[in-house]
C-alpha cells in the first residue's frame, strides 16, 4: 500500500502518543485517538502480512544512511521471524483501548509510544537502531508502572528499570565490539545485522560479548535466575503493561536471541547452549512451581508467564530447525493466550477488586461467556491439542528431545506443572461457590466480547490449521541454519552429549 | 593580518563586549535586564561568525595567528561554539533567577562574558604562557560569579575554597611550564612535541616533571580524581547560573586544552596513558559514590558532572587514534552542555526565590503543576544517563566507540558500569518528580518567560544533535 510502510507503523503511534503527551486532550479523546491508531496500524500490519512473499530473506526493506562515518543506517526490513511478533502487537493492542475505557491520557499516549517502540525494535536491522528502540520501549512502561500501578509500585518500578538498563547497556558494548570488530576485519563501519554473521570472532572478549547480549535478552525474557524482577513488576503494572510486558516485550528478548546469538556468536552459542537450555528448563520448573503456590492470581499468572517464555527460550537454544520453528509460532500462541489471560484478569480485578484467587468464585454461572473465552485462552496457554498452545509446546519438545533426550524430557514432563495451576485457578475462580465479591460479577458486554472473538478464534484456528502459520516461519528460520559457520560444522557437540553436530546442518 | 583577524574575530567580539559591558554598567540606566540582553547579543554575534567560519571551511591558508602561539582548528571551532552557546544560555537563565534573587548588578553579565574570552582564547592557545594568561582570565572572572552573592554564608564558603584550590593549581601549572621549558627550550606546543618525538619523555627528568605539573592543574579545573572534592561545595555555594555555567562552558575549554596538550605528541600520550586509565575509572566510581549520598538537587548535578568528566577522561584516554580525533570529545561535550544547561535553567526558574528548592523532595509531584518543566528535566536527566534517542546517549556512543577501537575495552566496561551506577541518581529525580504527590503547588508565575523557552530550545537541542549527529 505505502512505500515506507514498517516505518509508518512505527512512527504513527509513537508520533500521536507524543501528541497526546503534550496536548491537553481528554480521557475520552485520547482512548478514541489510540484506538484509531492502534487499528490503523492493524490493518497496515495486516496489508503488511498480505504482502509477505516468505523468502526467508528480510522484506519492505527501508535503507537511508544515518551516520556514514560510522556506517550506521536506518535499516529496517521484516523477515519470518520478526514478522509474527510485530503482527502479534499489532493485532493486540487494539484490544486494550476497547477494553479499557477509563483510564488516564498519560496510559493511552505511553501505550500507543510502547507500541511503535516495539514494532522499531523488532523491524530494525541495524544494531544500532535496534538499541535505541529497544531502550526506548522501556521508558512507556517506566511511566505506566510507576504512574498508574499498585501499591507497591516503586519499588517495582526500580526493579525493572535497573534491572533492564544494567542489562542493555552492557549490550551496548556488545554491540559497539562487533562494530569495531566489523571495522577491524573488513576496513569499514557497519553496524547492519545481516553482515555480522560473516565475523570471524574468537578469544574471550568475544564470549564476554556473548554475554553482553545474552543477558540483557535473558534480563528481557526472562530467563532463570535473572526473573527476580518479574513477579513484582507483573503484578504491579497496570494491566495494559502487564499486557505489553508478556504479550510482546518479552518476545523481543527471545527475537534478540534469534537475530544477534545464534548468527553472530556461533561457536560461543554452541560452547554454552546446553547451559543455556538447562537454564530454561529450569526456569520452567521454578516459576510453574511457584505459580502452583500463589494466592493473587495475577501474580500466579506472572509466573505461568515467565515458565512459558522458558519454553519459548529452550526452543531457540536447541538449534535445530523444529524447536527454532516451535519457538517463533510458540511467541504468537504465547502471546494470544498468556497475554489475553492478563487481559481477562484485569477485566477481573476491574470488576471484584481483588486480586486473591480466595475471594473469588462461581463465576461461571454469573458470567459464562467470560468463563468460555477464559477457559479457550488458558487451555491454549498449558498446550492442550487443537489450540494454538500445543502445536508450538510440540514442536519446542520435539526439538528437545533430538537435541539432548535429558533436556527434552525435563520440558515434556513439566508441561504437566502448567495444568495443574491453571486447572486448580481455574475451579477455585470460576466453580464453586459465588463469594461477597463475585457475586455481582457481569459477563463481557458485546464490545468486549465481540474485541476478544477474533483472537480466541485465531487460538483455535492456529491450532488445527497451522500450515498458513508455518510456511510463512520455516524460510527465515531455515536460513539461520544455513548460514556459512564453517567452524562450528567441526566443533565436536560434547556438551550435547555427542548427538552429532551441535548445530544442524544443511 | 586579516587571516589572523578573520580567525580571532568570535575573540575579539566576546572581549570588546565584556569590555563595553563593563563600561556600560557604570551608568545608572544600564540596567541589569540592558546588561543580560547585551551580553546575550554579544555570544549571539559572536556564535553566528563562529558557526559562518564554521560553514564556510578552512579557507585560510594558515590556522595559527601570532606566530603559532593560537592555533584554530575544527577541534577548537567546535568547542568555541559550545561555550558560546553556554554563554548566550546562561544570559537568560541568569535574567531569570534574578527576577528572584536580588544580589544581581550589572557588571555580573560583564564577568560571564569576560570568563567567556578566557575560555575561548584557552581552546586556541598552542602555547604554555598564552594556556597560563587564558586560564587566569577564565578563573579570575569566575571567582567572583562564584562568590557573587557576598552575604550567603555557604557562597563566601565556595569561593574560598575554590580561590585558594585554584591558586594552587595556577601555581602547579607556571611550575610545570617553566620545567617544560627548561627541557623543550620552549613554550610553544609545536616546538615542544619536536623535542619529545626527537628525545622522548623518559629522558629528561624536568620534561616528566613539567608534564606531571601541567597536569595535575588541568586534571584540578577538570575536575578529575583525586582533584575532585572542591566540586561539590564550589557547586553548591555557587548560584544557580553560575554553576550551570562552570559545568558546561568551563568544562569544554578545560578539556579541550586537555586534548591539545595530550596529542602534542605519542610519547607523551603513552606516558601518562596508564594513570589516565585509573584516573578516568576513579573519578567514575568516586563521582558516582558522592552522587548517590547527595539529597540537594544542585550537589547530586555537581557530584554527577565529576562522572561526566570521567566519561571525557575515557575519550582522551582514547585519544590519538587517527579516525576520531578530537570529534569525539567535541560532541560528548554539547551533548553533556545541553543537557546540563537545560537542568540548570529549568532550575534558575523553578527554584524560588532565594533558591527555596534544593533538594529532591523540594519537587516532589512537579510533574502534576508544572507537566511541561518535568518532561524537559526528564529529558535532560535521560540525556545525562544515556538513554536514547537523546545526544547523551550519542554521546556515550562515540566514546565507547573510540574507546574499544584504540583497544581499551576494560575501559569501555568500566565506563558503561558506571552509567549502570548514574541511573539510580537520575531516575530517583524523574520518579520523584512523577510518582510523588505534590507537596507544594508550584504556583508562582514564571519570572521570565525566556528561560522556560530557552529550555524549550535546549530540549530540541538534544533530540536534533541525536538524531542528525553532524560533528562526528
Amino acid at each position: 500500500m505505502f512505500e515506507h510502510v514498517l516505518s509508518i507503523i512505527i512512527f504513527l503511534p509513537i508520533l500521536a502518543g507524543l501528541v497526546l503527551l503534550a496536548s491537553p486532550a481528554s480521557r475520552t479523546v485520547a482512548r478514541f485517538t489510540g484506538l484509531v491508531i492502534s487499528l490503523a496500524t492493524l490493518v497496515l500490519s495486516l496489508d503488511l502480512y498480505a504482502g509477505f512473499q516468505s523468502t526467508g530473506h528480510l522484506e519492505f526493506v527501508e535503507k537511508i544512511s544515518w551516520i556514514p562515518s560510522l556506517g550506521i543506517t536506518y535499516f529496517l526490513g521484516v523477515d519470518g521471524i520478526s514478522l509474527f511478533i510485530l503482527m502479534a502487537g499489532s493485532v493486540l493492542l487494539p484490544l486494550v483501548y476497547l477494553i479499557f475505557g477509563t483510564k488516564e491520557k498519560g496510559y493511552y499516549a505511553n501505550l500507543l509510544i510502547v507500541q511503535g517502540a516495539m514494532a522499531g525494535a523488532v523491524c530494525a536491522a541495524d544494531m544500532v537502531l535496534f538499541y535505541i528502540f529497544w531502550e526506548v520501549m522501556l521508558l512507556p512502561v517506566f511511566f505506566m508502572l510507576g504512574l498508574y500501578g499498585g501499591t507497591q509500585r516503586l519499588p517495582a518500578t526500580l526493579k525493572i528499570t535497573l534491572y533492564t538498563i544494567a542489562g542493555s547497556l552492557l549490550m551496548l558494548a556488545a554491540i559497539v565490539y562487533l562494530g569495531v570488530s566489523y571495522h577491524a576485519q573488513f576496513n569499514e563501519w557497519n553496524f547492519a545485522m545481516d553482515k555480522m554473521a560473516q565475523l570471524n570472532l574468537t578469544g574471550r572478549i568475544a564470549a564476554l560479548a556473548f554475554f553482553g547480549f545474552m543477558i540483557a535478552f535473558a534480563i528481557k525474557i526472562p530467563l532463570f535466575p535473572f526473573h527476580t524482577w518479574l513477579p513484582d513488576a507483573y503484578t504491579e503494572a497496570p494491566t495494559a503493561a502487564t499486557f505489553v510486558l508478556s504479550a510482546v516485550m518479552a518476545k523481543i528478548g527471545v527475537y534478540g536471541v534469534i537475530r544477534f546469538v545464534v548468527p553472530v556468536f556461533d561457536i560461543e552459542f554452541a560452547r554454552f547452549a546446553i547451559i543455556l537450555a538447562y537454564s530454561g528448563v529450569i526456569g520452567m520448573m521454578y516459576c510453574g512451581l511457584a505459580a502452583i503456590t500463589q494466592k493473587d492470581f495475577k501474580r500466579m499468572l506472572a509466573f505461568s508467564s515467565a515458565s512459558h517464555m522458558g519454553v519459548i527460550a529452550l526452543g531457540v537454544f536447541c538449534m535445530n530447525l523444529q524447536a527454532l520453528t516451535g519457538s517463533i509460532y510458540q511467541i504468537v500462541a504465547h502471546a494470544t493466550s498468556t497475554g489475553v489471560l492478563f487481559l481477562f484478569a484485569g477485566i477481573l480485578e476491574e470488576r471484584t477488586q481483588t486480586r486473591t484467587i480466595e475471594d473469588l468464585g462461581g463465576i461461571a454461572a454469573k458470567a459464562p461467556v467470560f468463563a468460555l473465552f477464559f477457559a479457550i485462552a488458558m487451555l491454549a496457554s498449558v498446550g492442550l491439542p487443537g489450540t494454538s498452545g500445543f502445536i508450538g509446546e510440540f514442536m519446542i519438545v520435539l526439538g528437545a528431545v533430538k537435541f539432548n533426550a535429558v533436556v527434552g524430557v525435563l520440558a515434556g514432563t513439566t508441561l504437566i506443572i502448567g495444568v495443574c495451576y491453571m486447572l486448580w485457578m481455574f475451579q477455585r475462580v470460576f466453580f464453586e461457590k459465588p463469594t461477597v465479591h463475585s457475586e455481582n460479577f457481569k459477563d463481557l458486554t458485546l464490545v468486549e466480547g465481540l474485541a476478544f472473538l477474533p483472537v480466541i478464534l485465531l487460538i483455535i484456528v492456529m491450532g488445527i490449521y497451522p500450515h498458513p502459520f508455518l510456511s510463512k516461519i520455516t524460510p527465515s528460520t531455515a536460513l539461520q541454519f544455513t548460514q556459512p559457520s564453517p567452524i562450528v560444522a567441526q566443533v565436536p557437540a560434547s556438551n550435547a552429549q555427542n548427538f552429532g553436530l551441535t548445530i544442524e546442518q544443511k | 593580518m586579516t587571516n589572523d583577524l578573520m580567525l580571532l574575530m568570535p575573540l575579539i567580539i566576546v572581549g570588546a563586549g565584556a569590555i563595553l559591558l563593563m563600561i556600560a554598567s557604570t551608568y545608572g540606566k544600564w540596567t541589569n535586564e540592558l546588561a543580560a540582553y547585551g551580553s546575550a547579543g554579544v555570544f549571539a554575534l559572536a556564535f553566528l561568525v563562529q558557526l559562518s567560519s564554521c560553514i564556510s571551511g578552512n579557507v585560510s591558508l594558515f590556522a595559527d595567528a601570532f606566530n603559532g602561539i593560537l592555533v584554530v582548528s575544527n577541534f577548537s571551532k567546535a568547542a568555541g561554539l559550545i561555550i558560546l552557546a553556554c554563554g548566550f544560555f546562561t544570559a537568560f537563565s541568569s535574567l531569570s533567577y534574578f527576577k528572584q534573587n536580588n544580589f544581581c548588578t550589572a557588571e555580573y553579565y560583564s564577568l560571564t562574558t569576560f570568563a567567556a574570552s578566557g575560555m575561548l582564547l584557552l581552546t586556541m592557545a598552542q602555547e604554555l604562557i598564552s594556556v597560563f594568561i587564558a586560564l587566569e582570565i577564565m578563573s579570575l572572572a569566575i571567582y567572583i560569579l562564584v562568590g557573587y552573592d557576598r552575604k550567603n554564608v555557604i557562597s563566601t564558603e565556595a569561593v574560598l575554597k575554590y580561590l585558594m584550590l585554584g591558586a594552587f593549581a595556577g601555581s602547579f601549572f607556571t611550575m610545570g611550564s617553566a620545567f617544560v621549558y627548561g627541557a623543550a627550550g620552549s613554550t610553544k606546543f609545536i616546538k615542544i612535541g619536536q623535542f619529545l618525538a626527537t628525545h622522548g619523555m623518559l629522558q629528561s627528568p624536568a620534561m616528566i616533571g613539567g608534564a606531571f605539573f601541567i597536569l595535575v592543574a588541568l586534571l584540578f579545573k577538570a575536575a578529575a580524581f583525586p582533584f575532585h572534592a572542591w566540586v561539590v561545595d564550589v557547586y553548591d555555594g555557587a548560584s544557580v547560573p553560575v554553576t550551570g555555567y562552570m559545568a558546561t562552558g568551563l568544562k569544554t575549554a578545560i578539556f579541550a586544552v586537555f586534548a591539545n596538550f595530550l596529542i602534542l605528541d605519542d610519547s607523551l600520550h603513552k606516558g601518562w596513558i596508564t594513570y589516565l586509565f585509573y584516573i578516568s575509572v576513579l573519578t567514575m566510581f568516586v563521582g558516582n559514590l558522592i552522587a548517590i549520598g547527595q539529597q540537594s538537587l544542585k550537589r547530586m548535578l555537581a557530584a554527577s558532572g565529576i562522572v561526566h568528566s570521567g566519561y571525557l577522561l575515557i575519550a582522551l584516554v582514547a585519544i590519538g587514534t587517527k579516525d576520531f580525533s578530537g570529534s569525539v570529545i567535541a560532541f560528548y561535550l554539547a551533548a553533556y552542555a545541553a543537557s546540563t544547561l537545560g537542568i540548570f535553567t529549568a532550575l534558575s526558574y523553578l527554584g524560588g526565590a532565594g533558591e527555596s528548592r534544593k533538594t529532591f523532595d523540594d519537587f516532589k509531584g512537579l510533574a502534576q503543576s508544572r507537566p511541561y518543566s518535568a518532561a524537559a528535566i526528564s529529558i535532560f536527566l535521560l540525556s545525562m544517563a544515556g538513554i536514547p534517542p537523546t545526544a547523551g546517549f550519542m554521546g556515550k556512543f562515540y566514546i565507547i566507540t573510540s574507546a574499544i577501537d584504540a583497544g581499551q575495552v576494560t575501559l569501555a566496561v568500566l565506563g558503561i558500569v558506571s552509567s549502570i551506577i548514574s541511573m539510580w541518581y537520575y531516575l530517583r529525580l524523574i520518579i520523584t518528580m512523577y510518582f510523588h504527590e505534590a507537596e507544594e503547588q508550584f504556583s508562582e508565575p514564571a519570572p521570565s518567560s525566556l528561560a522556560p523557552i530557552c529550555t524549550f530550545v535546549l530540549v530540541v537541542c538534544v533530540f536534533a544533535m541525536s538524531l542528525y549527529p553532524l560533528a562526528v
